[in-house]
């Protein structure tokens, strides 16, 4: 149900990205477009966006602790090429999942802050309040993305559709 | 207009004329007011002797704009700005809405979401355009009128995606809850267009009613509205025997031809559409369906399901063989020399089989060859075993004949079944070149992952630590010598044009720096106010003169004075002062707003004529001191000084005679030096509303003595 997990670290020291694209493979850098690189790991599958301040972005995980795993993974691989790392604040920015909530939902009129544009998109973009929001399809499916615990909320979504 | 009485005769009767602008009194006859100013329209003759009217028209909206094309420029551009912003929008707003056949007071609300919209500063980086029409769109929303985005976007020749933001935005900023698009709105509008003649109702009428259906059947929800109308409206012209084709329909409603297409099937598998016309227009079925992508999505469901049980029941399958396997490994590991030659036959038919189970084959041959790979591997078994697993074989995979999606399930099972056997095989053997190209390949598989090698760093990835991480996994990732050599090269070669960039930068900053010049981009850094060091009390407030601009109206000799008056005083008291006062700032300006107040009590108690007027003169001096000159410390001592320039000159020299004020005056000119310009400003401000206050004590206080 889990779709995507987005996670930033701060590794604590400044990089050359000219040597980490020279000596690391499934790597991605184009100065002249962009100030980052990127890079990519097989397992976890994901992305990781490495800027020149030592901020790495990773993404495209499919779990919190699978996310954990893959920034370590980054981390230890700049490692070995010869920068003094640490692991600093890790953070979860991101979390998207989905479900599907069977019996029918009705639009307009349920939460507060909801927008529907028939016209634009075929699905009604709500934000509960702790700061998520859902993009809710006829069929009965759910789109959820936001930062906090998903999974209770995803609880309450059902209980309050039935 | 009002004269009191005429001056040479006291008389009151004044005529005024009007035309002639003068006011003469009847009883004497003098005139008393010429020219007066008059409000009456002037007619000017032009050349070939036209009479124009003299003047010009003044916009409703927005300051007077002068059409002086020199020197109305430079008067306060930011409001000017602004007008010009409104204005222009308020021209745009007319054209397009003239273009959509919108009716003045939609006009005029678009005009004031527009006005709202600049207000709240969201104009900035959006083209005025596409605001203008966001804003449009919003009043068509909510006033109901059968505007479509894509009207809007035709006009503007500009994205309907685009639009859309913008207007979600909109909406959003200033709170509007736009009502959701009813189909039934645009039905009137597209018939209309459809050009039915004399039958255009009744075809409106019908739409509507299947419009209506299909949103009980729930088929409106995430649609566009529009094409919902386009399939109401071809079946409601069909049903009154129209011959509207899909092309004209799409014209009209501009949606396209599949999505029209699919509109009429899924109506058709709603229960209605099996009524008849006659029937249709009278009854109503009561019966609700589910929308039509969620019935597609329980067809979906359905589906997997039956590919689980399928799955189920191979799996069962698959659990017997995989006994029997075992069964034939302990046995093989137990006759191992005997069997070598069967290994080398058994390899042998493995790979043409593996290459069947590829290419995804008929499933006899593959069965074949499996029964002569089970009865070579299984000397030892009874051969009653292997024929009664083959026969269910035989017959799991006639049933899989049956599902779709099955003989892609059916060969992967089977592959699975022999890949199963391979393995321990291969781990039993040692590794043949041909069982590990056999793993590789069996890696395609979903399903054989599991059994091979990566189940190691599975493992390993579950630990969190970074020494848990697999460092050969890592050293994977990290290139080798020459491959860092030759990846350099290749990096070089792409990005030359910007490393020459960059050396370019560099040696222009060099250069730079050798000159002296370089400017380094710093970020700006909010300004500081430079604290004033002045000895004494006179300098700091000439300091505080030279800094900011000081209307004209002060009398600085005056200033001067009173400081030197005040130093010589208070000189001794002032160090202690000064001491005292940083720490307690509160308190001086207490005890000044005291003796202030003590001080005009004593001037109120001497001053007897015109109290009221001075005490408004005073007001206005304080006041235009204060809104001029709000942050100085010397609006105090300003106060004294108009003080002592609106009262009788005298007093300025009973001044040194009550002894607190050159106490006050003291304390006020010892304040600024030690303490910083901002403690400064407060206590002027402070001492600023203690003024306002003695005005408003002075009046009250006067009131009094009338009182007495």
């Amino acid at each position: 149900m889990l779709l995507n997990v987005i996670a930033t670290v701060k590794l604590g020291c400044r990089l050359d990205l000219n040597i980490i694209a020279h000596k690391a493979r499934n790597v991605e850098y184009k100065p002249k477009v962009q100030k980052y690189q990127r890079r990519m790991i097989r397992e976890p599958r994901t992305t990781a966006t490495i800027y020149e301040s030592g901020n790495i972005v990773c993404s495209g995980a499919n779990s919190e602790d699978q996310s954990r795993v893959a920034t370590r993974r980054y981390a230890r691989i700049v490692q070995r090429l010869g920068f003094p790392v640490s692991f600093l604040n890790f953070k979860i920015q991101n979390l998207v999942a989905t479900c599907s909530t069977f019996p029918v939902i009705r639009f307009c009129g349920f939460f507060t802050l909801h927008s529907y544009e028939p016209e634009l998109f075929p699905g009604l973009f709500c934000s509960v309040i702790p700061g998520i929001t859902a993009t809710i399809f006829a069929s009965g499916r759910l789109t959820l993305s936001g930062n906090c615990i998903l999974e209770v909320l995803t609880i309450l979504l059902l209980l309050r559709k039935f | 207009m009002s004269f009191r009485v005429c001056r040479t005769c006291g008389g009151a009767d004044i005529d005024v004329d009007q035309a002639r602008g003068s006011a003469v009194c009847t009883g004497c006859g003098s005139v008393l007011e010429d020219n007066i100013i008059v409000s009456e329209v002037q007619f000017v003759e032009g050349s070939g002797g036209v009479s124009s009217a003299v003047g010009q028209f003044v916009s409703a909206d927005g300051p007077v704009k002068a059409p002086l094309l020199g020197s109305g420029f430079h008067t306060s551009v930011g409001k000017e700005s602004r007008a010009q912003t409104l204005q222009s929008g308020k021209r745009q707003i007319q054209q397009l809405g003239s273009q959509l056949q919108l009716n003045q007071h939609c006009l005029d609300t678009a005009f004031n979401f527009f006005k709202m919209v600049v207000s709240k500063h969201l104009t900035r980086g959006r083209k005025t355009e596409h605001v203008i029409a966001a804003c449009l769109y919003l009043v068509c929303r909510t006033e109901g009128t059968p505007h479509m985005l894509l009207d809007l976007s035709d006009l503007l020749q500009v994205n309907v995606y685009i639009l859309g933001k913008t207007f979600l935005l909109l909406a959003r900023e200033l709170c509007i809850n736009a009502p959701a698009i009813d189909p039934c709105l645009y039905i009137p509008r597209f018939a209309h267009m459809l050009e039915f003649g004399v039958k255009t109702h009744e075809v409106s009428m019908t739409a509507l009613r299947l419009v209506q259906r299909m949103k009980r059947d729930w088929m409106h929800t995430g649609r566009r509205p529009s094409g919902l109308c386009g399939a109401a409206l071809l079946v409601a012209a069909r049903m009154h025997k129209f011959r509207r084709t899909v092309k004209d329909v799409i014209s009209v409603v501009k949606v396209c031809q599949t999505t029209l297409r699919k509109r009429l099937t899924e109506f058709e598998d709603t229960p209605t559409s099996q009524l008849t016309i006659d029937e249709f227009m009278r009854v109503d079925l009561e019966q609700e369906c589910d929308p039509p992508s969620f019935i597609a999505a329980q067809n979906k469901a359905k589906m997997q399901q039956l590919e689980q049980e399928l799955a189920r029941k191979l799996d069962e399958v698959e659990g017997e063989i995989s006994c029997y396997k075992d069964e034939i490994e302990t046995e093989l590991e137990k006759s191992r020399p005997k069997l070598r030659g069967i290994y080398a036959a058994y390899t042998k038919e493995i790979d043409p089989e593996d290459v069947e189970v590829l290419s995804s084959t008929s499933e006899p041959e593959e069965r074949e060859v499996e029964d002569a790979e089970l009865q070579a591997a299984t000397q030892h078994l009874t051969q009653d075993f292997l024929c009664q697993v083959i026969q269910e074989e035989e017959e799991e995979g006639r049933a899989n004949k049956t599902g779709d999606g099955e003989q892609e399930v059916g060969p992967e099972k089977e592959g699975v079944g022999p890949q199963r056997q391979v393995a321990p095989l291969a781990v039993i053997l040692g590794k043949l070149p041909s069982s590990l190209d056999l793993q590789q390949t069996f890696q395609t598989f979903s399903k054989s992952e599991t059994c091979h090698k990566p189940d190691d760093e599975d493992s390993e990835s579950g630990e969190l630590d970074l020494e848990g991480i697999d460092d050969q996994e890592i050293e994977k990732y990290i290139l080798n010598d020459n491959e860092v050599q030759v990846k350099t090269e290749l990096w070089m070669k792409q990005n030359a044009e910007y490393l020459k960039e960059q050396q370019e930068k560099e040696e222009r900053i060099r250069k730079e720096k050798e000159q002296g010049t370089y400017k380094e981009k710093k970020k700006k850094k909010s300004k500081r106010k430079e604290q004033i060091e002045a000895l004494t009390a006179g300098e700091a407030i000439e300091k505080m003169l030279e800094k900011k601009k000081i209307s004209s109206k002060i009398n600085y000799d005056v200033l001067r004075d009173l400081n030197s008056r005040g130093t010589g005083s208070g000189g001794g008291s002032s160090p202690s002062r000064a001491s005292s006062d940083p720490p307690d700032p509160n308190n001086t300006n207490t005890t000044t707003r005291k003796r202030l107040n003590r001080r005009r009590r004593k001037k109120t108690s001497e001053a007897n004529q015109d109290l009221v007027t001075n005490a408004s003169i005073m007001g206005k001096r304080f006041r235009r001191l204060i809104s001029s000159t709000s942050k100085k410390k010397k609006t105090a001592p300003q106060v004294e000084t108009s003080i002592s320039m609106t009262t009788k000159p005298t007093e300025t020299a009973a001044e040194p005679s009550p002894e607190p004020e050159p106490d006050v005056s003291s304390t006020l000119s010892a304040a600024p030096p030690p303490v910083e310009e901002e403690e400064e400003e407060e206590e002027v401000e402070e001492e600023c509303v203690s003024a306002l206050k003695l005005v408003g004590d002075y009046g009250c206080e006067a009131e009094e003595e009338d009182v007495f």
